[in-house]
């Protein structure tokens, strides 16, 4: 099912500190002054395996999570671009 | 068909999708940086 | 994917890092504010050196603490204040510091507009000079009032316009929004708590429990915007819960690192009851924040005592423990200023003089409160006794 969060090829803000947690991780992000939970260490994964990837998809791929599972990762991935964690990447 | 007396159990969520469900189990939370308590 | 534990339960643990602190950098004031939680005037002798303020920026930045309140005393009259604030967003660790605003000349203001990584907090305590500077001193609101217009032609925008709740300024909460509106700036209300000077001003000073719901109330229905640093948390007992973690942030997600290098829970809890240790000590910060004994008491599950068998008790915890011990309650019983009056209650039971006092007391010597601000030429550095008392024209 196509989707324009994991379709696209994604990046961490550069102003963006990640700090993982032992349940997941807090990300600030310096320019928004922005705090945000992680409550999952695979969703910390494919952040953290977005900017090589060349989709989202591909980093939930690489992440070990399934199509049957994203869901969630999709919801938080979109989330995440609401608040300017991340930034789309151009190729 | 509407049931009148006692209030009926609510009926058992559907899976992920439902929107209902979306926030809570969202696994991304924004805490502001000024939420914690003991700085001034 | 549903989350075990509840993100608030994480923090109640503790994390291997603060989020963010408090750090006051020294106990010299150029104001005397009858109810400072620091009791700060002078500067201590023993107060760290440029390096050793610079060592503890280096753990901060490794240990990623997002960003630091700088506060003291006032910070801005300490000679390395501008060397420190760079050095420290050189190295990741973002800084707000709280100020009455006496340094923040159209230059300062300039300077901090272009800056991203640095945030400022303008302390005022009334809506007019009348209430203001009946708690902060002649010429305070003065001063204030003049940052502000300063930072505002500078185009910071933004910065954030801290109050005290008092009970002579819960009638001014729309007047404060007005204040922050016109500056662009953000208003954040915080709560009056008994410690430092605060314990021998809070009878008079604190809301009383109608101004508390009144508060409650205006924060519900205005508050959109509006930043409380958490410090309502024991409100929660009204029923819906302010934004906010609503949970005690002391030696869990936060504390305060004192001009000396002591490590308090919290800039509140300046006692020995709650100091966890010092920076100079082998291991520096991260070894306290990590290893101290009341840490590590403070991060297990918490006695709720005469509380757990109220229903509020999930959501207001108990209330604030710098509250409670600095106004003579057991810290397993209600806070001072319960929602439900059992605070007020027990309060009655305190034998009159049996509160703890602060540990320390950097108060200046005064003859009459409020204290008359004077303008002075700019005093021999070594002299501590009459910190800088310029006001910014």
């Amino acid at each position: 099912m196509p989707s324009p969060v994991l379709d696209r090829a994604w990046a961490l803000a550069p102003q963006v500190s990640v700090r993982p947690e032992p349940f997941g991780a807090l990300l600030y992000h310096f320019g928004t002054r922005r705090l945000s939970f992680l409550k999952d260490r695979r969703l910390l994964a494919v952040v953290q395996g977005l900017a090589d990837a060349p989709t989202a998809r591909a980093a939930c791929t690489g992440a070990g999570i399934g199509p049957a599972e994203i869901g969630p990762y999709e919801r938080a991935l979109a989330r995440l671009t609401d608040t300017a964690m991340l930034e789309e990447r151009r190729p | 068909m509407e049931k009148t007396a006692a209030p009926t159990a609510p009926e058992t969520a559907p899976p992920a999708d439902d929107e209902e469900l979306v926030e809570e189990d969202l696994l991304v939370e924004d805490v502001s940086i000024d939420g914690m308590c003991g700085v001034y | 994917m549903s989350v075990a534990i509840p993100l608030v339960e994480h923090f109640a643990r503790g994390l291997d890092a603060p989020i963010c602190l408090t750090w006051e950098l020294t106990y010299a004031c150029n104001l005397a504010c009858r109810h400072c939680l620091s009791s700060s005037g002078r500067r201590d002798p023993a107060e760290l050196s440029t390096a050793e303020a610079k060592a503890v920026i280096d753990e901060l930045e490794r240990m990623q603490v997002f960003y630091v309140n700088i506060g003291g005393g006032e910070p801005t009259i300490r000679p390395d204040f501008w060397e420190l604030v760079d050095y420290a967003t050189a190295h990741h660790v973002g800084v707000k510091f709280s100020t009455n605003g006496v340094r923040i000349t159209p230059e300062v203001a300039g300077r901090l507009a272009a800056s991203d990584y640095v945030d400022v907090q303008i302390s005022l305590d009334g809506a007019t000079a009348e209430v203001n500077d009946a708690v902060r001193g002649e010429g305070s609101f003065a001063t204030a009032t003049t940052a502000m217009e300063h930072l505002a032609a500078a185009g910071f925008g933004g910065f954030k316009v801290s109050v005290v709740c008092t009970r002579h300024n819960i009638a001014q909460l729309d007047a404060f929004k007005a204040i922050a509106d016109r500056y662009g700036a953000q208003l954040r209300l915080t709560r009056l708590r008994p410690s430092g000077r605060g314990a021998d001003v809070w009878d008079e000073l604190h809301p009383t429990a109608a101004q508390q719901r009144e508060l409650y109330d205006w924060l519900l229905a205005h508050g959109e915007g509006v930043l409380t640093g958490d410090s309502f948390f024991h409100l929660a007992g009204y029923g819906e819960a302010l934004p906010g973690l609503n949970l005690c942030g002391a030696g869990r997600v936060v504390c305060l690192i004192d001009p000396v290098g002591d490590v308090y829970a919290c800039p509140f809890a300046i006692h020995d009851a709650f100091r966890a240790g010092n920076v100079r000590h082998p291991g520096g910060f991260a070894a306290v924040w990590r290893e101290s004994e009341l840490f590590r008491t403070l991060r297990g599950p918490q006695a709720g005592g005469a509380c757990a068998a109220c229903s509020a008790y999930d959501s207001c915890r108990g209330g604030c423990m710098a509250a409670k011990f600095f106004t003579g309650l057991p810290l397993d019983g209600p806070d001072p200023e319960c929602v439900k009056g059992f605070g007020e209650l027990r309060l009655a039971s305190v034998e009159p003089g049996s509160a703890p006092k602060p540990s320390l007391d950097h108060s200046r010597p005064a003859t009459a409160v409020p204290v008359t601000l004077q303008r002075r030429r700019p005093p021999d550095r070594a002299c501590d006794e009459n910190p800088l008392t310029l006001t910014v024209r």
